[in-house]
């Protein structure tokens, strides 16, 4: 037997067998499995958009109350209050994203982030309910909202960052970021507030 | 050895964490909390029992030159095998288990379990092997965990203790250092420290 294990015939025609069975598994199961993962996915996104405007939605009747509250437009979503802007970004170790409800005044109501593979405890808090609640009240009209150490609560353009995620929290600063310049470009709900620096100069180019 | 000495002696004697010093990365990783720490627990029991078990029963068919790789590709089938399936049936667990899939394949308890003793016993030991040191990694992570969460956020399994408890408004501060990875290194070493004094046994001369 232990001679048997040795030669090279041996090796080539188990490890080739190995992989090959390994491979057939992992490739029925991936696509036997694939319908049921990405209803549940697609389910995810619509509770994350019903939560960011306050519908407790649960994975079963997520379709029929993001059908009945959200309009999806080009770029963003809307709802009866104002509208729900996407985020996109790259926290440590991969993406990490998220949804914010703005009303008429580019005033937050209501916020929600999440992340593939952000360290858990450190990065990975973004995801947590805590963390999201800190965005009620900040405003992104004239400048968007960034994450700092020691933020000033009273400061509508600024939330805490997170202790030990220092990389994740400017990943969600940039993201922020890059919403917010694709947020000014989309018509405004109402235009209570007056052009920003920013605005006039994207006009004038 | 007799069979109930493969669960007991990882507790104590043969602490996968303390003793073999295996999976030190994952301990520092994922014990800034004691919910992603009891989840890490979980998934490396069901993990190393699993993989010791087909392991055990492949023994006699490996052969020595490549049974590291060997070992991979059954331990890594199994480990996207489970995450898939949960996936599908259980998302919530899944989304919860999703970051430390990575850890789980690279954990050094699972490969070091194999290669010193799957590879040379019978399945029923191989399979006590298994639960014996994933208990016994699951004890040390829990009380970092505990700890790091405790003194560090001051919440346990997200549970504001410290502020429940009126320590906040006396004075009381969370020690920053708790949440940072450092601190898990230094408390395990504590934890070493502790139990060789009290463990002839284990003490060098």
């Amino acid at each position: 037997m232990a001679k048997k294990t040795f030669s090279n015939t041996y090796i080539f025609i188990y490890s080739a067998a190995l992989v090959v069975v390994a491979a057939l598994i992992l490739t029925v199961v991936s696509v036997s499995l694939k319908p049921l993962q990405q209803k549940n996915q697609a389910a995810e996104t619509k509770q994350m958009i019903l939560k960011t405007i306050g519908v407790e939605a649960t994975r079963d009747n997520a379709d029929a109350l993001y059908a009945q509250h959200i309009t999806e437009q080009d770029g963003y979503y809307a709802f009866s209050g104002g509208i729900v802007l996407p985020l996109r970004g790259t926290g440590l170790w991969g993406p990490i994203w998220g949804y914010l409800a703005l009303d008429g005044s580019s005033t937050v109501v209501g916020a929600i982030f999440d992340h593939k593979g952000e360290t858990p405890g450190l990065g990975g808090e973004i995801s947590s309910e805590k963390f999201a609640q800190q965005f009620i009240g900040k405003k992104m009209d004239t400048q968007p909202i960034a994450l700092r150490k020691n933020a000033d609560r009273d400061n509508a353009y600024e939330v805490d960052a997170i202790s030990g995620g220092t990389m994740t929290s400017n990943g969600v600063t940039d993201m922020l970021e890059s919403a917010y310049n694709d947020y000014q470009s989309l018509p405004r709900p109402t235009s209570q507030t007056s052009p920003t620096e920013e605005e006039r100069k994207e006009a004038t180019e | 050895m007799k069979n109930f000495d493969l669960i007991k002696l990882p507790f104590n004697k043969n602490n996968p964490i303390t003793v073999q010093v295996l999976g030190v990365c994952s301990c520092l990783a994922v014990t800034a909390q004691l919910k992603p720490a009891v989840v890490m627990s979980l998934s490396v029991i069901v993990v190393v029992v699993l993989a010791n078990l087909i392991v055990s029963l492949l023994r006699n068919t490996i052969p020595p030159r490549i049974r590291i790789i060997v070992q991979l590709v059954v331990v890594s089938t199994l480990v996207v095998l489970v995450d898939q399936v949960l996936k599908a049936y259980v998302y919530d667990v899944s989304k919860q288990l999703s970051v430390f899939v990575g850890l789980i394949i690279t954990n050094c308890i699972v490969m070091g379990r194999l290669e010193a003793f799957a590879m040379v016993q019978k399945p029923w030991s191989s399979f006590l092997d298994g639960i014996g040191n994933g208990l016994g990694y699951s004890v040390i992570l829990i009380a970092l965990g505990f700890t790091r969460e405790l003194f560090g956020s001051g919440t346990l399994w997200g549970y504001p203790v410290m502020e429940r408890l009126g320590l906040y408004n006396i004075g009381y501060e969370n020690n920053g250092l708790m949440i940072m990875p450092p601190m898990a290194l230094i408390l395990t070493g504590l934890i070493i420290w502790w139990q060789r004094s009290r463990n002839k046994d284990l003490q060098e001369s």
